[in-house]
């Protein structure tokens, strides 16, 4: 068909066309079927749909993060692999169509070589061009204009390109030898799970860090990319990637060529083509399997130990935030939870509130710290031991980069709980309990008037008290009595650390440092917003110093505002007086008293 | 092609053709007589079978699982429901090549309906799919530690999820065969199942019954089952179908009666024209 369309375009042309003798042009007949065949690939339903299959791909990757363009590239990377699926299953299709259809004879009658055939679809893959191209460009428009921090890479972006080329490339030399669709099926089902099993290698830490990169896309496993504070250079080594994708499709071309290739000087010069791409796959492959620069990694350790040093502060209202460099656009983001805040207490606590950036970085990642000495990890693993996300030693309120813009309401009661003179830090997942105290749900009312969130939003959370959903309760001991805990969402703050202990096989997840909301306090908090806020405002000015002692009642609060005391049943009968062993109950959790 | 050998009594079960100078009725026959010629087609069915197919497409998933299994046994950390699901792709995507029936405007004319000889692969496919889905399941059962603390998650789902994922493929295949696209079958099939499969695992709304989670293990055992019971009677409809209602434009329908000689031929022709 593609032949015949190939002669139509060159006949109405007023070209030789293919069905008239042209054995002196076949420039000019394998341009016709390049672009015979372009047009073909690019309306090709199996291309669309992984044009759209990609697209969906892109959007759930960044959607739920915070845009980091050093991670967003590489996500925009998974969306070429499927659109490389597709073309490589379109490409095998078009290359074994006249073996399949057993027209192999008719075809070699036609005055087009098999060569100059083969030689057009090769060509014929620039069709595939605008579909990758319109891909990562409107990936690119989207993730820029809902405010990504940094600015795209294009060596990776050209790399997602070349993907797509390269899969067409093998597609076609799969075809020439190949014919059965299901050859490209399982090619294109081989691509498939060399760019998204990669990740094991990094996970099981199989043959070393660097490995991964060879595959032909991968992000990382625990990723670390969208937890960082900027690029790091060679983490992942996008440019010379993109070298080893071109020399996959130069290799693919000359393999598929070759099959078809007749005299002998062609045949030479495909095998040059061939060893010269093989020898740049193999020179971009030692490039890759490079350790990550210890003066990059000496800068980000640096950033993970004492991030306000490396931040840019600013002091607004008297409240102090600091930023990494490059997040310095989301000022006004952080300022506004923080002042909603600010704005409905009587009165602000003496002590200054500094508002910052912290980075949670785990060196358990081999992709990361492969290549580098046990010594020099050894050092760089003590240093973050003494990191704030590792202390949990607040001289400020921290937010984990890549966790912007989820925990708004996060931020608000941070800052909430500092105003209502909460004890700040304590070990992620271990701060104290407030339980049966007014001020708790003060705290959570504000920060829920600051940041207008809808109580249904938090239903999430609320799940977790096991009252109207079908989660399980979270229960602490405090004080040898049973304390039913509320999670809000976002609450959890998933970290790279985090990713590498999931990953490991253990540990939950770390929170936040600070204190562990309780179900009552937010059942009153969430009584407390159906009240006018002119009202409970009234009670709390009448009262704040009284609001703020760790004695007053949930019970004094509700009573003051002339509402139920909302009751939670934690189904859990109180533990015996002596202390229980390690895992033989609920855990134990301090007072909040200060 | 199965095209049996056509004994007497099969091709003209009631006698001899008819007198010259008398009108020529259609012969009638039992419906069930052609469960007769059945032991005579078990061999050309078993021959033409696309052993290669799917034996390629069976191995091709062992072997990758071996590889991974190999991979990650040194840490010995086991290998996720995930990687079994992809594994299992290519046996799917060899399945769709199954119950294609080439030629079928030859085949419904013999007296042995068209469908046998696809159903008679599918039922051969099988036990080869099955000795498949065991072998994966020995794989990562070999990844599991010995004395890993808590219950290995349960296989059931995991079974009845694969079911699906074949039923639909055969329901893919079966009604791409009845359609203008048929000499591309599998090659049709085998993408559109994916997309199926794809949407009935992310899609937010498919995603609450038929994964795990947020599905429970009983949840999707039935509902996968559900699904492969429907892509199960699918598959029968559009087998029994006949080749000539899907003629490309809807709007050309020949008027009520047998159709003109030839149609076929006018629409395989044009079809097979535009198949690039």
């Amino acid at each position: 068909v593609n032949i015949h369309t190939a002669a139509r375009s060159t006949g109405d042309a007023g070209g030789p066309g293919l069905t008239g003798p042209a054995p002196g042009r076949p420039a000019t007949a394998a341009l016709s079927l390049a672009a015979a065949e372009a047009s073909l690939l690019l309306r090709s339903v199996l291309l669309l749909a992984g044009l759209v299959a990609g697209g969906l791909v892109i959007w759930r990757a960044v959607s739920p993060t915070e845009l980091l363009w050093w991670d967003a590239s590489w996500q925009i990377g998974y969306g070429q692999v499927i659109l490389a699926v597709t073309v490589l299953a379109a490409a095998q299709l078009a290359a074994g169509r006249p073996r399949r259809d057993g027209m192999r004879e008719l075809y070699d009658s036609f005055p087009v070589s098999a060569a100059t055939r083969t030689a057009a679809q090769m060509a014929g893959l620039a069709g595939v061009l605008p579909a990758s191209v319109l891909l990562a460009g409107t990936a690119a428009v989207v993730i820029q204009a809902r405010g990504a921090i940094g600015t795209p890479a294009p060596g990776v972006l050209a790399a997602g390109v070349l993907l797509v080329i390269a899969a067409g490339a093998a597609g076609i030399a799969l075809g020439t030898r190949f014919p059965h669709p299901l050859a490209g099926i399982l090619g294109a089902l081989a691509l498939f799970a060399l760019s998204t099993e990669s990740r094991l290698f990094d996970t099981y830490g199989v043959a070393g860090g660097g490995l991964p990169w060879l595959f032909p896309w991968t992000v990382p496993d625990p990723g670390q990319l969208g937890y960082l504070p900027g690029p790091l250079t060679g983490y992942p080594p996008g440019g010379v990637h993109a070298v080893e994708l071109a020399g996959i499709a130069a290799l693919a071309a000359a393999a598929a060529l070759a099959v078809t290739a007749g005299r002998p000087r062609h045949r030479m010069l495909l095998a040059a083509t061939g060893i010269v791409a093989a020898a740049a796959i193999c020179v971009s492959g030692a490039a890759q399997l490079q350790p990550v620069p210890a003066a990059g990694l000496n800068r980000l350790v640096s950033a993970a130990v004492d991030p306000v040093r490396a931040e840019h502060c600013t002091t607004v209202g008297q409240v102090r935030y600091c930023l990494y460099p490059a997040f310095g656009s989301l000022l006004p983001a952080f300022q506004a939870p923080v002042r909603g805040v600010l704005a409905e207490i009587p009165a602000r606590p003496a002590d200054g509130l500094t508002i910052a950036q912290d980075l949670s970085l785990t060196l358990d990642d081999p992709s990361l710290a492969h290549g580098h000495t046990g010594q020099q990890l050894a050092r760089w693993k003590a240093e973050l031991q003494t990191a704030p996300a590792s202390t949990g030693t607040a001289p400020a309120i921290y937010t984990p980069v890549g966790s912007w813009p989820a925990p708004r309401f996060a931020l608000a009661l941070r800052v909430a709980e500092w105003a209502v003179k909460f004890p700040a830090g304590g070990s992620p997942g271990t701060g104290c309990v407030p339980a049966d105290q007014a001020r708790e749900a003060i705290a959570i009312w504000l920060a829920i008037t600051a940041t207008r969130t809808s109580p249904a939003q938090l239903a999430a959370g609320q799940n977790l008290i096991g009252q109207r959903g079908a989660g399980t309760p979270s229960i602490a001991v405090v004080q040898g009595r049973p304390v039913t805990l509320w999670t809000y969402p976002a609450q959890y703050v998933p970290t790279a650390g985090d990713a590498a202990t999931a990953s490991a096989g253990g540990g939950a997840g770390v929170f936040p440092a600070g204190p562990q909301t309780t179900a009552t306090g937010f059942l009153l908090a969430e009584s407390m917003t159906s009240l006018p806020a002119s009202r409970v405002e009234r009670v709390l000015d009448a009262g704040w110093p009284v609001w703020l002692n760790w004695h007053t009642t949930d019970a004094r609060l509700a009573a003051a505002l002339g509402i139920p005391m909302p009751s939670v049943s934690t189904g859990v009968s109180p533990p015996p007086a002596t202390a229980p062993g390690p895992g033989s109950g609920p855990p134990q959790a301090p007072l909040c008293t200060t | 092609v199965v095209v049996a050998s056509q004994p007497p009594n099969i091709l003209n079960p009631e006698g001899a053709p008819p007198a010259q100078g008398q009108p020529v009725r259609p012969a009638r026959r039992s419906r069930l007589s052609w469960l007769r010629a059945l032991p005579l087609l078990a061999r050309p069915v078993t021959v033409t079978m696309p052993w290669v197919t799917l034996l390629t497409g069976c191995l091709a998933g062992i072997v990758y699982l071996a590889v991974m299994a190999r991979l990650v046994g040194a840490s010995r950390s086991p290998l996720g429901p995930g990687v079994i699901r992809l594994a299992f792709l290519p046996a799917v995507a060899a399945l769709a090549f199954v119950p294609r029936a080439p030629f079928r405007p030859l085949t419904q004319t013999v007296p042995v309906p068209a469908w046998v000889a696809p159903t008679g692969h599918l039922l051969l496919a099988v036990p080869v799919l099955a000795v498949t889905c065991w072998a994966q399941l020995r794989i990562i059962a070999h990844t599991i530690p010995p004395h890993v603390l808590g219950h290995p998650p349960a296989v059931y789902p995991l079974i009845a999820q694969l079911t699906g994922w074949c039923a639909v493929t055969v329901a893919a295949a079966a009604c791409t065969g009845r359609s203008r696209y048929a000499d591309l079958g599998g090659a049709i099939a085998a993408p559109v199942s994916f997309a199926a499969i794809a949407l009935a695992c992310y899609a937010p709304i498919t995603s609450r019954f038929l994964a795990e989670p947020p599905a429970t293990p009983h949840g999707v055992t039935i509902a996968w089952y559900a699904v492969a019971s429907a892509a199960a009677a699918l598959s029968c409809v559009a087998m029994r179908d006949r080749w000539h209602r899907y003629a490309r434009s809807l709007h050309r329908r020949s008027p009520p009666g047998p159709a003109p000689r030839g149609t076929n031929e006018r629409t395989s022709a044009s079809d097979f024209g535009r198949q690039g």
